[in-house]
């Protein structure tokens, strides 16, 4: 997975805000998954194939902390990277929901 | 499932202007808005380009997402769902449009979208089979006239 440097062109350096927080932490859970997808040996297609995808783009999505691993997803993306689904569901929520996960398990954000 | 894998015509190669210029240029209503919106680029572990429309603040999650894998354009929204392929990136963009504001989308401009598509599927798929057939039919009309 890589994140590209902003691209620059049509007239001139694209305008950029301050990343909000929400991004930052969608984008370590990104990291996160990367670094359990490379302990688990497999590249982003082969994770793809084992969930069924057609594509691997999604992968890519989540990973650069654009999109967050749907619900409905967790339970199967966790049995491939050889994660116990509850334990992966939870991480996950430390960043997707940091207070909820507060809420839940009692720990800060 | 097996997961489609192309050979990659351009190799990592991150946007050119002319087709974020086409991109950029469908989702001008949506990105004109000022509650935040915006767009990023990023590269898939293969090099592939990836186009994310943001949403609004504060989360700015990804609505659609475009990714350019062996020539071909793929459409996905922000929860990896495959809403249309095709190699025309005009054509995508249109689709892309579509699904942002599918709720003022009026049924004439839906209709044109669905028309669009159906003349590219037939520009691309149809016609060189026409043309097949056409040539086969030169082929063996003289012989065939040749029998009767």
């Amino acid at each position: 997975m890589k994140r590209a440097k902003p691209q620059e062109g049509l007239g001139g350096t694209l305008q950029r805000t301050v990343v909000p927080e929400a991004r930052q932490l969608r984008k370590a859970a990104g990291d996160w998954l990367k670094q359990r997808r490379a302990d688990a040996g497999l590249s982003q297609v082969a994770l793809a194939e084992r969930l069924g995808m057609k594509y691997y783009t999604f992968i890519s999505q989540v990973e650069n902390g654009f999109s967050r691993v749907p619900t409905e997803a967790m339970e199967a993306w966790a049995i491939q990277l050889g994660l116990e689904p509850s334990e992966f569901a939870q991480h996950l929520l430390l960043y997707y929901e940091p207070e909820l996960h507060r809420l839940l398990f009692g720990r800060k954000k | 499932m097996s997961v489609l894998t192309f050979e990659r015509k351009q190799d990592g190669e991150l946007w050119s202007e002319s087709e974020l210029h086409t991109l950029l240029g469908s989702l001008n209503a949506a990105l004109g808005s000022e509650d935040g919106r915006g767009w990023e680029t990023g590269m898939t572990e293969k090099g592939d380009p990836q186009f994310y429309l943001l949403g609004p603040l504060p989360d700015q999650e990804c609505q659609l997402c475009v990714s350019r894998i062996g020539g071909r354009y793929l459409l996905e929204d922000g929860a990896g769902r495959l809403l249309f392929e095709h190699q025309s990136l005009p054509l995508v963009a249109m689709h892309a449009k579509a699904a942002v504001s599918s709720r003022q989308w009026s049924l004439v401009a839906r209709i044109c979208l669905l028309w669009c598509t159906v003349r590219h599927t037939i520009h691309d798929k149809v016609e060189p089979l026409l043309v097949e057939s056409e040539e086969v039919f030169l082929h063996l009309a003289p012989k065939l006239a040749a029998f009767a």
